[in-house]
């Protein structure tokens, strides 16, 4: 690969000076004149029919000046549901935290004490919590139709792909291996909270939401408010990361938007922590059950996977579980059904399909290696993947590299043990590693890009810049196709007023799409500076590119990784801690890769909280989630993150900006396998289920087995 | 937040004539952590709140007729530091250490930390049990992973302060100040059971503050040390710890104090296992079989029975890390 | 290490050194005063809540704030004094996004009621630069990429703060210990610890990014 002036080298995020001096606005810095504060009161049963509800008490308090309830307010928040299900307040509410009310008041102490007088008279119906409960005959429907999710088409079926025949690839095998697997309901946990500032001067209105795409939020808002998109404005300058949970348009904003109308005054809606987590959304939890074919010299022969997702109360994500893909294997099905229960809604979190599932099939096949004593590595080096369901070639695949690069770095050799749970003493250490995929496919976006009488080039993008330095990015991108140094220019981003479509960062498909229309752009320009000349004086030109290449014909672009993990077990205390940890990447060119660093540590740090702690927790006989909190979730600290080296595996990827490929998901995609796998190498007994906690590893080495 | 005024009383006779006249409107605060997070969630609904940060001279270590005195009010912080504490009462440093984060420590006091309420979750997210005025106990078949293996019922929540452990290790007693007068209780009769009284965790009337912990004066020879095991490397309560004192008389163990945290309603002192101990030398052996003795009689319940390999290797390890 | 000239970036954007020191430049949506040492009013609100009127120093300027018993301290600097520097990530003591120093010591200020805060002296992250010129933290933070979505960094750079001024050059494990109370959900761990160590001068002053 050709090295690039610009692209490539380390550069420091051009809004780090405003993040450093708390300069930067992000949407709860906002305080615009006559602003009031709003707050939502939220159902207390995990399912009820609301028979009534008095805000009279709530409305007489002072300072209270708009209220919304189902009774005056009928909007569908469509992006709260794939199958259209769901409105700002439903009646009945579906899960302990939907939302009932949102009253607004001139401060938010008086919005929070005026949720208090608002008085509801709930019929409590029977609920559900449990996956495999709710898909019982007699379970209390939570949606018409059952509580099967309803596909795209609208039948009550599940997510299926099939390749081959896997009954005859199991009769094929020498050996047959099945085994299940659990994941738990996890939260995004950003520490942003949710909130919404809304304001309305005649019919234009201005939502600035903490969200990922800017344009998709504006689209949506003008859709379920019935507006012209023309008179919609959304803003987004900093936020305060979402990994998922602010794609779109979100309830609040809605809410405020609403509340901003009743009151004629502009609204900032908060959400509290424990809002945040409950009635926002966190990654769905996954039941799995696998069947693996496989022959005496470890060949693959057939893979079935069936599996349980938890949708929660609603149907906001695709709910879909993605793992197998990362084998080779010539018969495969898989089965997926999204299941409904009575708790908070699931829907994106950092690669929302992945990380859950790579733990169940990883598990499983570390288990082969260890039955056909091979190992692990050399068990992955054979069966990996080498074309798309083994099919269609990679435009470009580094998954080899990731492996051997990531395992030298590491010190695969000197710290796996062949033995599972050997070593002398209480405390044991162990390996594991994990690999995995994510599709980087092309798409639409655009990019505007203006050249000033000053020779300052001004890029406008529709990026809002989650954390992942997105807007650096296009800054070196449009730098390098101008050949120009970075500081020539200037990035403007975060309002649809300014800027254009951009697919919004989510998918990790930022630096892909709205890379490539910002090379259009430049290369627009560069023809009209060739034509015209430099622009003079107050002369500005202006190139508008919008790129949507189509699907790339008899091949499929994906990025790819391998994690390596070693911990250390008390195997008397259950105690784990992760103390070395490698992650190798293939994600084409590395635009920036001090940004990219960050990203790759951050996802494995988290995925490894994933891996240890992470739970939503209900309780069953009420219904109610018990630790919604950053207390609650133990979220990872300083003093639980290891060093993460990072190996870049740069292949020559022919398509995309500069060879670019995805990069902010894949990072916690082998991440909570390879820790599970570097457990059972530790203490020789396997937790499946998630989150492995200190009490199922003390469960697994007392019962001498694994723990389900 | 619920509106509520702040008091800054200037001295305890002051405070705690406010809390007598008020009663169960007022709420005292120290560092003020604990408390505003209880009010923030409307699970206490003071009028007035009586913030003792505003009385001098509570926070200070003195020595006094070979006891130790430390102001109450004193910080978290400021106690683990402190000099004389860390030569003759580790285990109070130490476990002072251990609470929470440094921004935590800055500002909770050791009076706030030894009375703090539990942090039970069906507590803390407002069920109508015990703690919050009803008469049942959700833990019992509920997701009760964290609590009781000894000492449960009806209640069966564990006591959550590392401090506290370590004050019943050292003997401490406490000067509990009120309205009408004064009593100096041992801290071992402070914490009480859930049979006693549900409702609370300690012998403080509404009206009255914990003003002074005493130590007695550190025996020769003497060691301690804290242990907490939590769910992540910080910032948790302890799911198990273990509060030992051992007075040394060369290799011998002459005396050991053995206080558990993290199992039961109150810290949690085995005296079968202080006995094993007396007179002996702290052998892998002996260790390991007073892990086991610490862990006779404990009742887990249907999701916490792994505390009891747990509390047995913590006892085991603490044992010999201190003594061996 | 292709670093951009940050003296030239600084002049280009509206929210620039100058602007750090004092308010935030004015925006069109913002039309808050600027701080003066007057009695800071109330948005018009319930008349008959409790209220005290506070003598209070943030970062050197001292004021005179009549705030109502409830308001938490991180509220009134956000909210009444126009420093939204600092961030509440969970108002509950659980994050430690609200991190600033009182006298010195850190503490979240999400946990102290405003009324507490009679005769301190509040430093927060808009205090750390001085005349103009960033505080080594902040250099370093830059420097490192420490901050990805930023939301945590105000309260980083706080506990930082502190702890460099106790022990000028702490080890590895001496700043994760000191910074373990503050969360960084992007998980950056491992670039804070860098830059703090940098400013402590007790690793490689550039940033890394092209791991071998």
């Amino acid at each position: 690969m050709t090295p690039l002036k610009t692209v490539g080298h380390g550069t420091h995020r051009i809004d780090a000076l405003q993040r450093v001096t708390g300069a930067a606005k992000y949407t709860s810095d906002l305080h615009l004149s006559g602003m009031l504060y709003a707050r939502v009161l939220r159902s207390p049963h995990p399912h009820a029919r609301i028979r009534k509800i008095d805000v009279s008490k709530a409305m007489a308090l002072p300072g209270v000046k708009a209220i919304l309830t189902h009774e005056n307010c009928d909007t569908t928040w469509s992006s709260g549901d794939q199958l259209n299900q769901r409105k700002l307040f439903n009646n009945p509410v579906r899960f302990a935290g939907d939302p009932v009310a949102a009253i607004a008041a001139v401060d938010r102490h008086i919005a929070e004490d005026a949720t208090h007088l608002i008085e509801v008279e709930y019929e409590v119906l029977p609920f559900l919590t449990d996956l495999e409960e709710a898909l019982k005959p007699g379970a209390v429907a939570i949606h018409e139709g059952g509580n099967l999710s309803l596909n795209n088409q609208r039948q009550p079926v599940p997510q299926t792909y099939k390749r081959g025949n896997v009954a005859d690839g199991l009769k094929a095998a020498d050996h047959v291996f099945e085994d299940n697997f659990t994941s738990a309901h996890h939260n995004n946990a950003q520490l942003e909270m949710r909130v919404s500032v809304a304001e309305w001067s005649g019919d234009k209105l201005t939502v600035h939401a903490a969200t990922q795409g800017i344009a998709n939020c504006r689209t949506d808002i003008a859709k379920d408010l019935k507006l012209n998109v023309d008179n919609v404005r959304v803003i987004s300058e900093y936020m305060g990361g979402g990994f998922g949970n602010k794609n779109q348009c979100q309830d609040s904003d809605l809410m405020a938007a609403l509340l901003a109308k009743q009151a004629g005054a502009p609204v900032k809606l908060e959400f509290t922590r424990k809002e945040d987590f409950v009635a926002v959304h966190g990654r769905w939890s996954s039941r799995q059950s696998y069947k693996v074919g496989v022959k005496n010299d470890g060949t693959l022969t057939a893979i079935q996977f069936t599996a349980l997702s938890g949708a929660g109360a609603y149907r906001k994500g695709s709910c879909d579980l993605s793992g197998t893909e990362i084998y080779q294997v010539p018969n495969l099905e898989t089965s997926v059904s999204p299941v409904y229960t009575n708790t908070a809604v699931a829907a994106n979190y950092r690669a929302p399909a992945y990380p859950q599932a790579v733990f169940g099939i990883e598990s499983l096949m570390d288990d082969v290696a260890y039955a056909l004593k091979m190992d692990p590595m050399e068990f992955r080096l054979k069966n990996m993947t080498r074309k798309f369901r083994d099919q269609t070639p990679y435009t470009s695949i580094g998954l080899e590299d990731c492996i051997r690069k990531g395992a030298e770095k590491f010190g695969w050799n000197q710290r796996w043990k062949p033995v599972a749970g050997s070593g002398d003493g209480p405390v044991k250490r162990g390996a594991g590693m994990a690999m995995g995929m994510f599709g980087s496919g092309l798409g639409r976006s655009s990019a505007v890009l203006r050249l000033d009488g000053q020779g300052q080039y001004h890029l406008h993008v529709g990026v809002t810049d989650v954390g992942t330095a997105a807007k650096t990015t296009m800054g070196l991108i449009a730098a390098e196709e101008l050949g120009v140094p970075l500081e020539k220019v200037k990035v403007v981003w975060g309002d649809t007023d300014t800027c254009p479509y951009s697919v919004g960062e989510s998918g990790s498909r930022t630096t892909v799409q709205t890379g490539m229309a910002v090379i259009e752009a430049v290369r627009d320009l560069k023809k009209q500076v060739a034509e015209k000349g430099a622009p003079k004086g107050n002369d500005v030109y202006t190139a508008m590119a919008t790129t949507n290449p189509p699907p790339i014909q008899g091949a499929s672009r994906n990025s790819f990784a391998a994690h390596f993990a070693e911990v250390e077990v008390n195997i008397e205390t259950g105690h784990a801690i992760v103390t070395r940890f490698v992650s190798a990447h293939d994600s084409g060119r590395v635009v920036n890769p001090l940004t990219a660093q960050s990203q790759v540590q951050g996802g494995a740090i988290q995925g490894i909280g994933m891996a240890l702690h992470e739970e939503l927790l209900y309780d069953k006989r009420s219904g109610q989630p018990l630790n919604a909190g950053y207390y609650g979730a133990r979220i990872m600290t300083h003093l639980d993150a290891p060093l993460v080296d990072v190996v870049w595996v740069e292949t020559d990827e022919p398509y995309g900006p500069f060879g670019a490929k995805t990069l902010g998901e894949p990072t916690i995609i082998p991440t909570v396998a390879a820790v599970a796998n570097a457990i059972h190498n530790a203490i020789g007994r396997r937790v499946k289920s998630l989150p492995i906690t200190r009490d199922k590893i003390l469960q697994a080495l007392a019962k001498k087995g694994d723990v389900a | 937040m619920r509106s509520f005024s702040n008091v800054n009383p200037k001295s305890l006779k002051e405070a705690t004539s406010v809390l007598k006249q008020k009663g169960q409107a007022a709420a005292i605060v120290g560092g003020g952590s604990d408390a505003l997070g209880m009010v923030k969630e409307r699970l206490i609904t003071p009028d007035v709140l009586v913030s003792l940060k505003s009385i001098r001279g509570l926070d200070k270590v003195t020595e006094k007729g070979g006891e130790v005195v430390i102001g109450g009010l004193i910080t978290l912080d400021a106690l683990s530091r402190d000099p004389l504490i860390r030569k003759n009462y580790n285990v109070l440093a130490e476990a002072a250490g251990k609470v929470g984060t440094p921004q935590i420590r800055n500002a909770g006091t050791l009076a706030g930390n030894v009375c703090q309420r539990p942090w039970c979750w069906y507590y803390r997210n407002g069920f109508p049990c015990f703690k919050n005025g009803g008469n049942t106990c959700f833990s019992i078949t509920g997701e009760n992973e964290f609590h009781a293996i000894f000492g449960g019922g009806p209640s069966f929540i564990v006591h959550p302060s590392d401090t506290a452990p370590a004050l019943v290790a050292l003997d401490a007693k406490f000067r509990i100040v009120g309205p009408s007068g004064e009593r100096t209780i041992a801290a071992a009769d402070f914490f009480q059971l859930p049979s006693v009284n549900p409702a609370r965790e300690n012998a403080l009337a509404n009206d009255e503050v914990l003003a002074e912990i005493h130590l007695p004066a550190a025996k020769a020879g003497a060691r301690g040390t804290y242990h907490k095991e939590m769910d992540r490397e910080a910032w948790t309560h302890a799911v198990v710890s273990v509060a030992v004192v051992m007075e040394m008389d060369g290799q011998l163990c002459k005396t050991a104090r053995v206080v558990l945290g993290g199992v039961a309603p109150i810290p949690w002192r085995v005296p079968k296992v202080e006995a094993m101990l007396a007179g002996k030398r702290i052998t892998p052996e002996l260790a390991a079989q007073a892990g086991a003795a610490a862990v006779e009689g404990a009742r887990p319940l249907a999701k916490n029975q792994y505390k009891v390999p747990l509390t047995q290797a913590v006892v085991k390890q603490t044992l010999m890390a201190l003594g061996g | 290490m292709k670093k951009i000239s940050r003296r030239r970036f600084v002049e280009g954007t509206s929210a620039g050194i100058v602007a750090v020191a004092a308010v935030p430049a004015v925006q069109a949506q913002q039309k808050t005063p600027p701080a003066a040492a007057e009695p800071a009013t109330t948005t018009g609100a319930n008349p008959s809540v409790p209220r005290t009127t506070i003598k209070i120093n943030v970062n050197g300027v001292d004021r005179r704030v009549e705030v109502e018993d409830r308001w938490t301290l991180v509220e009134l600097l956000r909210d009444h004094l126009q420093l939204t520097g600092t961030k509440i990530g969970c108002d509950r003591g659980e994050c430690g996004a609200c991190t600033v120093l009182v006298d010195g010591t850190p503490l979240y200020s999400c946990s102290q009621l405003a009324v507490w805060m009679n005769g301190r002296s509040i430093t927060t992250v808009e205090g750390l630069a001085k005349n103009g010129k960033l505080d080594p933290l902040q250099e370093a933070f830059i420097e490192h990429d420490a901050p990805q979505c930023g939301y945590c960094t105000s309260g980083q750079l706080m506990i930082a703060k502190a702890l460099l001024m106790k022990n000028a050059h702490p080890t590895r494990d001496e700043v994760r210990t000191a910074m373990t109370g503050n969360l960084c959900r992007c998980s950056n761990y491992n670039h804070y610890v860098e830059a703090v160590m940098a400013a402590g001068g007790t690793a490689p002053a550039t940033g890394g990014g092209n791991a071998a």
